[in-house]
């Protein structure tokens, strides 16, 4: 982060460009997934939001998440939960749809990924979007996760249910497990 | 850990359900064990509600101590009877026996990055989210010769550190020591992860990792909340920057004038700049006109030595691939002549008017913006260029589009034989053929040339 300090604005997004073209380009595995790390770390820092915005890198990450390549997916999805609590960065996720498609990350085996999801989950909550955030399936899912081994996984989750979902939610998609319990139990958790 | 879960007792018949974690009878209550008792506890310590009334006849341990409300496990109530759901198999409490995580482990440094992109030291391909940051580090291979308070000290150098402790029963090498350390805040313990990890420490070569699994939910909670309120702040900040940089701009465009020359080039790198086309100016100010790379490390000084000049940015907002940035270097000659490029109308929107003049009038255009002492000496020279081309290809084309459209850098085809008609008024017919279509063709394609043509500068 601090090794781009000495950039100026123009110079950061060329870099990014560059970065971004590259990604397109390229038909080498192993290249996209350095770039799509560099470009998700580089969502970390407030000083590139404008610039990522404007390379529409929402939608880039977002693609990431229907990949095969379960790297491209963890990557993708550690971009979006970097750049997303940019609140700008964040209306562009809603407004291409991201809401399903981070959604689906929940079920992914990796626990990063699925730590990303729930964080960008948080960060993707407005008003609008409340409702598609706190469905009951997602609630039902996190309920579960609190419950892991995983500190990191439960802890997240529990901050989840707590402070973005209603009493009554919780209640509800817990009668609701309960029902089928068996079933619920059955999906696989994140592996670490 | 598991020995902790035989000594709880677990009511039978009671169905286990590991996915709920409030009371059936309350409703409400958490149930939280700590390392040595447990204690019963409302749903959401935030909200400061007290604790709920549930008669618990079957509780693990006793009651409430002071520790063990910050460490804590989540338990069931169930029927009045409180049940331990999976809390014996997670690491109860900060101080648990620590488990290996992958996000412990040193990943392989990535080798076959290309240069540009290449850091200055190795990384391995990892994307770092805030949920693997955390203010506890988890420092490996610290020389086990009682270096802890050295250690320590280290550490402090960083920021606040709240508590440390050799971690006896997390996996080391031989002769080595684990180390917990939290931070009080997070930035001391990212500083200090930067600083120390890989670094040697008497004879050692320290790891040093984040260890999220360490954090409460409350400390989970407010590291979000802290980043968000960072982002905020920082995107707000960088907002009235900007804001600011364009109010000082348009209020006083003579001050910024000094570094011509060097504007009028930037401002046609960046074709979409319209309202800021007077920050850009400034910005990229007072270089001649180089060539690319060299370009980029004047203007770096430039900015070290101007920490004001931070609006460049909005010069690139939406600006477009680095093709035609390139090829906008010479939009903007033409664009004079041929103002139907939308960009480069709103380009030149700002310019003084005349969006008629010849290639030597582009100096013209200039000057009333920025100081002649330093502009001259550029734009004739550019203008002959221009003019030395222009020469070059009406001579040279043949049919005009074909050889407009080829690159004019690098090496070229060889030119095409001009036919001999063997008959002197034919040739000359021929050549005036040639010279109505080139002329013909020149006059849509104008805009292309003059980019191709731009180019060979760079």
């Amino acid at each position: 982060m601090s090794g781009m300090d000495r950039f100026c604005a123009s110079e950061r997004f060329e870099y990014l460009q560059g970065l971004v073209t590259e990604f397109q380009d390229t038909d080498s595995e192993e290249a996209k997934e350095q770039v799509l790390a560099n470009l998700a770390n580089f969502a970390y820092d407030p000083r590139n939001m404008e610039a990522l915005r404007m390379l529409q890198v929402t939608e880039l990450f977002l693609d990431m998440l229907t990949e095969e390549n379960e790297n491209f997916v963890e990557f993708g999805i550690g971009g979006l939960c970097n750049i997303s609590m940019d609140q700008e960065c964040r209306d562009q996720i809603l407004e291409s749809e991201g809401i399903p498609l981070v959604v689906g990350c929940l079920s992914s085996l990796r626990d990063e990924t699925v730590l990303s999801a729930i964080t960008t989950l948080m960060n993707l909550s407005t008003a609008a979007s409340h409702s598609k955030i706190t469905d009951s399936a997602v609630v039902q899912c996190m309920l579960r996760f609190s419950l892991t081994q995983n500190p990191r996984l439960s802890n997240l989750a529990t901050v989840f249910l707590q402070d973005y979902c209603s009493q009554e939610q919780v209640n509800r998609a817990r009668e609701l497990m309960e029902g089928h319990s068996q079933s619920a139990v059955g999906i696989p958790l994140p592996k670490n | 850990m598991d020995s902790e879960k035989e000594s709880v007792p677990v009511e039978e018949g009671v169905e286990e359900d590991p996915r709920s974690m409030f009371c059936c009878l309350c409703k409400t209550g958490f149930f939280v064990s700590g390392e040595t008792g447990a204690s019963c506890l409302p749903p959401c310590r935030s909200l400061g509600e007290t604790t709920s009334s549930v008669n618990c006849s079957n509780r693990p341990y006793g009651t409430d101590g002071d520790r063990e409300t910050t460490r804590t496990r989540v338990l069931r109530c169930c029927r009045g009877r409180w049940v331990i759901i999976m809390a014996a198999l997670k690491p109860g409490s900060v101080w648990d026996t620590p488990q290996v995580y992958k996000h412990h482990e040193q990943q392989s440094a990535c080798l076959t990055r290309p240069k540009y992109r290449e850091g200055r030291r190795l990384k391995a391909v990892k994307v770092y989210t805030i949920n693997l940051e955390s203010r506890f580090l988890l420092v490996q291979g610290v020389p086990a010769v009682g270096v802890m308070t050295e250690l320590v000290q280290l550490f402090a150098l960083y920021g606040v550190v709240e508590e440390y402790r050799v971690l006896d029963e997390y996996p080391a090498e031989q002769f080595t020591e684990v180390y917990l350390i939290k931070f009080q805040k997070l930035t001391s313990a990212r500083a200090a992860k930067r600083k120390t990890d890989e670094r040697s420490f008497y004879g050692g070569l320290l790891h040093v990792c984040y260890a999220p699994e360490h954090e409460t939910v409350e400390d989970t909670r407010r590291k979000l909340q802290d980043r968000r309120r960072y982002v905020y702040r920082n995107t707000q900040r960088l907002e009235r920057e900007r804001e600011q940089e364009q109010a000082t701009e348009k209020t006083t465009p003579a001050s910024s004038e000094t570094p011509a020359p060097s504007s009028v080039y930037e401002d046609r790198t960046c074709p979409r700049s319209s309202q800021e086309d007077n920050c850009s100016s400034s910005t990229s100010s007072s270089f001649p006109l180089l060539p690319l790379p060299p370009h980029e490390r004047v203007h770096q000084h430039y900015v070290s030595s101007k920490d004001s000049f931070k609006s460049v940015k909005t010069v690139h907002e939406g600006s477009v691939p680095t093709e035609d940035r390139m090829g906008s270097l010479h939009n903007f000659i033409p664009s004079n002549r041929a103002p139907d490029d939308c960009k480069q109308t709103t380009q030149w929107s700002d310019l003084p008017s005349g969006s008629t003049f010849g290639n030597e009038e582009r100096s013209i255009i200039k000057k009333p913006k920025h100081p002649p002492s330093t502009a001259p000496r550029f734009i004739p020279r550019t203008a002959q260029l221009e003019n030395r081309k222009r020469k070059m290809e009406d001579s040279t084309d043949l049919l005009g589009v074909a050889d407009r459209n080829a690159p004019l850098y690098g090496p070229k085809l060889p030119e095409l034989p001009k036919m001999d008609m063997e008959d002197a008024s034919l040739n000359k017919t021929a050549n005036i053929i040639r010279q109505t279509m080139s002329k013909v063709a020149s006059v849509p394609s104008e805009k292309k040339t003059t980019a191709v043509k731009a180019r060979r500068r760079i």
